[in-house]
């Protein structure tokens, strides 16, 4: 009783040790999380004990990461950081800029060192995949300019961000005898007004997604389908990869549009899928992810709408991508009676392969530009 | 391990304070060394080996010392010895890579060079060691014989690997005869929260503006920021290392008191002095005391010619740099201290005592400079945040990181005085203040703990 009268006279030691204590007894006896709905992104599980990987320092750095990934409550702390941040008036966390109108933006300050290397290394594996197939298939060249290029009066004024157009001219104008150049800056910024990119997001809307289409099948000579002959649907409440990073907590959810289309036949990676999208994505967080179903290697997509004459080869085109693309896709099949889609991230098919049996009309090469910066599979365009 | 971090605040912290309040009285050393060594193992295992050799060497050394101490040819090989192993350590660890590289440079030679990581706190603990074994040669302190009080000692985990830099006889008293009382402890507690607060809420935050103009440095170079970013970043790097290298401090400081112990101060405002002078005896006050006590004194201290006085101080200060991190912008961040301070020694100092004002901005503008050279280790990089800072280039990025950092920024500056020290003194008098004050801080670190993306030990290169 006395021992008791007397620590309270003393309330910080025990808050503390309350605290502490508490705090950790719960987050031992807790269940692991596999992965967060909240951040997107798989959560570290507790790493296997060896004596090599404690005495190489492997083991405590991943037993640290693990602790903080499965910490109890960590979404709520996520929160709290992110409401301090803003109590801080600070306008960025987590490497995510807030710009205007609840525009959300990726700091991409600097191209330098080893990010430039791999840019490069990309782009030459893109020349040298140009240089290759360029004389037996049209091949479409473009790097999609990323949100900020197109909304630069979005940003954060004084952010400098990467000039990603003087980086993309000189390689339009290399590759530009060997295959055709479509640059979507111009379409995108005609329609600059319009919600053409997430705001919680990295992607294009699809209605962005649909300008850079157009763009490109009337680089081929083909007319786009008109847009408003589609019917949409949307589906609201959709927090992207910008928020996931930043978890701003007053952030302004964005809304997906889907046009279910008529495909006659979806086949990933060798398997009859059920449509081109997974509806089931648009129930959780990463709604993006209903697109293709997700990231798959190998997509081949028969069109519905399109009848092949008999007696007639159907038209092909390929596209090599990433995730951008994947909102893209479906207005193809109003061009092409069969679209085949690769993503090197996923993907085993060889390239060789591929297009020496098919027998494509078109290739489309199209990534954003800041996927450029990070993807390090596009070795596999060689293969 | 760091303090600030979760496995820190919520694996070991419980575990051991539980063990160490448990256990009886004569256990407790015991059980000190035992969580220290473990504390020290994380992350840092095979470094094991060097930490019992160092606890053992001067062990053993300083109980020679003791027994032939009218042998001065005995004592005297011994302390050398051990100095030798203590210094060759530190050495070897931090100073062979950059021996290597200069001979190489010098004389075209192709040396390889060592592949180790240095030694958590390495330059810290050999410090503190070396006092010990210097004190017992000088006979300020008897050896001790207790091979566990002596390494619960050299190992404590508080103090191993960012300072303050604790002397034996700082704390001979309390490793045999120490209690813990409520009042130490909940003052142990604040000081420690505030410390946790300082680095984790302060210096992170603020430092991350320097990492991204470092960044951009390294990257395209310094050359492309604009002039009020490059100071921006500066005066943000001199709030980061200070709030970070003070919060360290009074979290040792703190985790001591919870536990008996009373650990020197640190810091004391350093960025108010008035001379460099003053911001020595401000600064890293451990640091400082440490050399003025094993190396300016015993060259003769001031007590000699005017060349042998400025010999010694260039002995000290060029010292002092290369302790801070094996690089030759180190040497000159000491040399520049070096300089400054024989300035003021020879008449200067009289006359910033008359300017107040004028001696704030020469502390503070040369301050930022000095900075600037500790934290860029690469001449070329270093020549051109230079060249950005005093030829002027406008330009607009300033803008984005004032607005982003404006708030940080000024909480550090306001923080870096004593204006707050009255009113906290008032406050903290009162319970209920103290659960919320001391409250809101632990939680918010603990919250940017779990989502740190930017928690950087700055000490790597001590």
């Amino acid at each position: 009783m006395n021992l008791l009268k007397k620590i309270l006279k003393y309330p910080v030691v025990l808050a503390f040790f309350l605290f502490i204590f508490l705090f950790t007894a719960v987050d031992l006896v807790k269940p692991d999380r596999e992965y967060s709905e909240f951040e997107n992104k798989y959560l570290t599980q507790r790493p296997e004990f060896t004596l090599a990987s404690f005495l190489n320092n492997e083991w405590t750095s991943k037993y640290e990461t693990y602790l903080n990934d499965q910490f109890v409550l960590r979404d709520d702390w996520i929160t709290l950081k992110s409401i301090c941040e803003s109590m801080l008036l600070k306008i960025e966390n987590n490497g995510i800029a807030y710009g205007a109108d609840d525009y959300l933006f990726e700091k991409f300050t600097t191209l330098a060192g080893d990010s430039l290397a791999q840019f490069e290394r990309n782009v030459g594996y893109e020349k040298t995949f140009i240089d290759t197939y360029g004389e037996t298939v049209p091949i479409t060249f473009t790097i999609i300019p990323n949100a900020y290029m197109i909304l630069p009066e979005k940003l954060p004024e004084g952010l400098i961000q990467v000039d990603q157009a003087a980086y993309t001219a000189p390689i339009y104008e290399a590759v530009g005898d060997k295959a055709q150049v479509v640059d979507f800056t111009g379409a995108l910024t005609a329609h600059k007004d319009e919600y053409i990119f997430y705001r919680t997001d990295h992607h294009w809307t699809t209605l962005g997604a649909y300008y850079a289409y157009a763009a490109y099948v009337e680089s081929l000579g083909m007319e786009p389908v008109a847009l408003d002959s589609l019917s949409g649907i949307e589906v609201p409440d959709f927090y992207g990869t910008y928020f996931s990073k930043a978890k701003k907590f007053d952030a302004v959810a964005d809304t997906i549009t889907y046009y279910p289309i008529a495909d006659a036949g979806v086949i990933i990676d060798g398997q009859e899928a059920d449509g081109y999208y997974d509806l089931s994505k648009f129930e959780v967080r990463d709604k993006y992810a209903a697109f293709l179903r997700g990231n798959n290697g190998y997509t081949v997509i028969k069109s519905g709408v399109r009848e092949v004459p008999e007696g007639q080869e159907p038209s092909k085109i390929l596209v090599i991508k990433d995730s951008y693309a994947n909102s893209f896709v479906p207005f193809l099949l109003y061009n092409f009676d069969e679209v085949h889609v690769v993503d090197l991230r996923y993907s085993a098919v060889s390239m060789k392969e591929l297009l020496s049996t098919e027998n494509f009309d078109q290739v489309l090469l199209m990534y954003n530009f800041m996927n450029l910066v990070t993807d390090t599979n596009l070795y596999k365009l060689g293969y | 391990m760091v303090f600030s971090s979760i496995l820190f605040l919520f694996r070991f912290l419980p575990v051991a304070f539980a063990a160490y309040y448990l256990a009886p009285k004569r256990l407790k050393n015991f059980v000190l060394l035992v969580v220290s060594l473990v504390f020290y193992s994380w992350g840092e295992a095979k470094y094991f080996p060097v930490m019992i050799s160092c606890i053992l060497v001067n062990y053993i050394s300083a109980i020679l010392i003791d027994k032939y101490r009218d042998n001065v040819r005995i004592r005297r090989t011994v302390l050398v010895l051990s100095c030798i192993f203590n210094l060759g350590t530190l050495g070897f660890f931090k100073y062979t890579n950059f021996v290597v590289g200069n001979l190489n440079s010098l004389f075209g030679l192709s040396l390889p060079s060592i592949n180790l990581v240095l030694p958590l706190g390495i330059s810290f603990y050999t410090f503190q060691t070396m006092s010990y074994t210097l004190d017992v040669y000088m006979g300020k302190v008897p050896a001790e014989k207790n091979l566990i009080d002596l390494g619960a000692f050299v190992v404590l985990f508080p103090q191993l690997i960012a300072g303050p830099i604790v002397r034996y006889t700082d704390i001979a008293r309390e490793l045999k005869e120490r209690s813990v009382t409520l009042p130490a402890v909940q003052e142990g507690i604040k000081i420690f929260i505030l410390g946790l607060g300082s680095k984790v809420l302060i210096a992170n935050n603020v430092g991350a503006l320097w990492t991204e103009v470092e960044t951009i440095g390294a990257g395209v170079g310094y050359l492309s920021v604009s002039t009020p970013l490059a100071w921006l970043a500066v005066l943000a790097y001199s709030l980061q290392i200070f709030f970070d290298f003070n919060g360290y401090s009074l979290m040792a400081i703190g985790l001591g008191k919870m536990m008996g112990f009373e650990f020197p101060k640190n810091f004391d405002f350093p960025y108010i002095s008035r001379s460099f002078t003053e911001f020595w005896r401000r600064w890293h006050m451990t640091l400082g005391s440490w050399f003025r006590e094993y190396l300016y004194i015993p060259l003769g201290g001031n007590r000699v010619s005017k060349p042998r006085l400025i010999f010694n101080l260039f002995v000290v200060w060029a010292a002092t740099g290369l302790w801070h991190g094996a690089s030759w912008n180190f040497v000159l961040w000491g040399l520049f201290f070096f300089v400054v301070l024989v300035i003021e020694r020879f008449g200067f100092k009289n006359f910033l005592e008359k300017h107040g004002v004028f001696a704030h901005v020469y502390v503070l503008f040369f301050l930022l400079l000095s900075w600037a050279l500790f934290a860029v280790t690469d001449f070329g990089m270093l020549r051109d945040l230079f060249t950005r800072m005093f030829s002027f280039a406008g330009g607009v990025d300033w803008i984005y990181y004032l607005r982003n950092y404006a708030v940080v920024l000024g909480i550090g500056i306001l923080f870096s005085t004593p204006v707050f020290r009255p009113l906290y003194y008032r406050l903290t008098k009162y319970n209920a203040f103290n659960l919320v004050f001391f409250g809101v801080i632990l939680v918010a670190s603990t919250a940017y703990l779990v989502d740190a993306t930017y928690n950087p030990f700055l000490y790597f290169r001590f």
